[in-house]
């Protein structure tokens, strides 16, 4: 794996998280978490993304303390995170279930981090009140937790993680039940929230679209491997592997041999851009993003591409605020999926079509062979 | 839409489930009101003598009390036993879980004279027959089941993370058990310890075997009344084992909730 290094090695000695070499062996055959490092600086969202089954869970139940790594080491703040009991750590959690005290009220889920960790309960109303408010759930304080909704359940699942203060917020899949609309809501919810108080957090999900949305740096996990860690930007624009070109965002994929100017699949000359030392005629796999090809009746349209190719539409889905095209180019061994936004609404092509779709070399990119 | 005639059906069904659930509680209702000296629905005549004689009888009220402190010892031994059964049952991975999970089975298995008759054997190799203790013990073991089962289902519904959260919260072992598993398992708790108390009240097999004269239980001396003379004073007694389950049901409304209790079931 070709890992770009998130920060400077010096760096690491004022990271918030330091993840070296972590192992996680259940003994039931492949490793769960394979050598996994990666630094966090103080006051930046980390979002783990991956797949079910990548490790994303176990890695972070293992920064959280809940499991002890077969091998490596985690630091938080400086300190071996083994070394502190769990319930010693100043980490807040929201767990995937909210794992809420059910025979509490809100205010009294709230507090009860503040009264096991002996704070002077004369402040506790107050504070407990304040972080109430900051997830905008003021006035709610006597309710019991069956009475909310799930948004309002997850609120309070935020105010009691980060009432005490945490050096460390962690989210394992809190927003994974909820429905779009309030997934998306409570995802801006979390981006402000974190915003405001600055605390830094590891968020844990399946969802590449919230990854985006809410995070400062992202990791992409799969099969317990961290296959990249990047901003978001950098991980949606230059993915390090086929995989990641998949899991975010929607790709086509293209396999053929490498020439001077980019991938030859089948004959057809396809433009793109070449990583470095890619010995000519080896084979390689190209990616390329749904947004990122052209298409039009016209082949003159296409004539500022770097690569055009005729076809026909095999399927036609309408997404609202744009068309998804599958494309089918004879010789090609799969169809091309293509977005196309018309916001002047022309009638779309429809399927069986005769279309021109067209690309430019840099955004065919082309992977080095051992990350196919 | 149900059909006039499937109304029908169905009401009659509905109506002749109530009356045979609730004809014995009924008649016997109706027979302790009787004024007359023999046991008889409809009661001939009405009147409160027989509750006037069960207010005298000496021996009657002593075997209720017995019975009274049988349930609370009963009780007492399965509230922690059951409860932590159940608990490590449904929320520990547990070694030999299934073994154990029969082993707690056994006593539904095993006939109730079976169990008493090595109960009786045990304890009175252990001399300690002829108290009180050993028969509430006998009905804790008997009737383990009932609240294991009970607490197990509410633990189950509960968040696999629950505990976990409590120690993200800076809870300690002891903490999280008194503070979040515990209420929150609690109307499986109180559930169980009702049924236990109402079952140890009942029970009369065990205690047949393992009481004698000094320590005979209520439903032991009513079978021996029985056996002499069916009177209505039998019929008050009978009336008050009812209110008692009554006073039950409506504890457990009144602390978990009928409607708890009935889907844990």
């Amino acid at each position: 794996m070709n890992m770009p290094a998130a920060q400077p090695a010096d760096g690491e000695r004022h990271a918030a998280v330091l993840v070296r070499d972590v192992d996680m062996d259940f003994g039931n055959g492949p490793l769960a978490v394979q050598s996994a490092s990666f630094s966090l600086e103080a006051g930046r969202f980390l979002t783990i993304l991956g797949p079910s089954g990548s490790g994303k869970t176990t890695l972070l139940r293992m920064i959280a303390g809940f499991q002890k790594p077969s091998r490596g080491q985690i630091l938080i703040g400086g300190k071996a995170s083994d070394a502190v009991a769990p319930h010693k750590r100043t980490i807040g959690m929201v767990f995937q279930k909210l794992a809420l005290f059910p025979h509490m009220t809100v205010n009294e889920n709230v507090a009860f981090p503040l009264k096991m960790r002996r704070f002077n309960p004369k402040d506790i109303p107050e504070r407990v009140a304040r972080y109430l408010d900051l997830v905008r759930l003021g006035g709610y304080g006597t309710r019991r937790i069956h009475e909310l909704s799930g948004g309002q359940q997850q609120r309070v699942a935020i105010a009691r993680a980060l009432v005490f203060e945490p050096d460390l917020l962690l989210l394992d899949e809190p927003l994974a039940a909820l429905d779009r609309k309030l997934r998306e809501e409570m995802q801006l919810e979390f981006r402000r929230i974190q915003k405001e108080l600055g605390v830094t957090t590891i968020n844990v999900t399946h969802d590449q679209r919230e990854a985006l949305v809410v995070s400062d740096e992202i990791i992409v996990m799969d099969q317990g491997r961290i296959q990249q860690h990047a901003d978001p930007v950098a991980m949606y624009r230059k993915p390090a592997s086929p995989f990641v070109a998949n899991f975010i965002g929607v790709s086509s994929f293209l396999k053929g041999e490498v020439t001077e100017t980019g991938l030859s699949v089948n004959g057809f000359s396809c433009a793109g851009t070449l990583p470095r030392n890619m010995s000519l005629g080896s084979v390689a796999q190209g990616a390329i993003r749904a947004e990122q090809i052209r298409i039009s009746a016209t082949a003159a349209d296409l004539a500022s591409c770097d690569t055009t190719l005729q076809g026909t539409v095999t399927d036609t889905i309408f997404e609202g605020e744009r068309l998804l095209y599958f494309v089918a180019v004879p010789g090609l061994a799969t169809a091309l999926q293509i977005y196309h936004h018309d916001p002047l609404g022309h009638a779309p092509h429809d399927r069986g079509a005769a279309v021109t779709i067209g690309w430019n070399a840099r955004d065919l990119l082309i992977f080095p062979p051992q990350n196919m | 839409m149900i059909s006039q005639s499937q109304r029908i059906t169905i009401w009659t069904l509905v109506w002749i489930a109530l009356l045979t659930l609730s004809l014995p509680t009924i008649v016997v209702l109706g027979a302790s009101f009787t004024s007359g000296n023999i046991i008889a629905f409809p009661p001939d005549g009405l009147s409160l003598k027989w509750y006037a004689k069960l207010a005298m009888a000496r021996d009657l009220q002593q075997a209720f009390l017995r019975s009274l402190v049988v349930s609370l010892i009963c009780t007492a031994v399965a509230l922690p036993v059951g409860t932590l059964a159940g608990l490590a049952l449904s929320r520990f991975r547990l070694r030999y879980e299934g073994a154990i999970q029969v082993y707690l089975l056994l006593p539904f298995t095993v006939p109730l004279i079976g169990s008493g008759i090595g109960l009786m054997l045990v304890f009175g190799e252990w001399r300690v027959l002829g108290s009180l203790w050993p028969v509430g013990v006998a009905c804790a073991v008997i009737n383990l089941p009932f609240i294991v089962w009970s607490v197990s289902s509410s633990a189950v519904l509960l968040d696999p993370d629950l505990e976990l959260a409590a120690q993200s919260c800076g809870a300690g072992r002891v903490q999280t058990f008194l503070h979040v598993t515990l209420p929150a398992v609690m109307p499986g708790v109180i559930t169980g310890s009702l049924l236990m108390f109402i079952l140890a009240m009942n029970e009369f097999l065990v205690s047949l075997l393992l009481t004698d004269a000094r320590t005979v239980t209520l439903p032991v001396q009513i079978y021996n009344s029985i056996r002499s003379i069916i009177t209505p004073d039998l019929a008050a007694v009978s009336v008050v084992f009812i209110l008692i389950a009554l006073l039950a049901i409506w504890l457990l409304d009144k602390l978990v909730g009928l409607e708890v209790f009935l889907k844990s079931k």
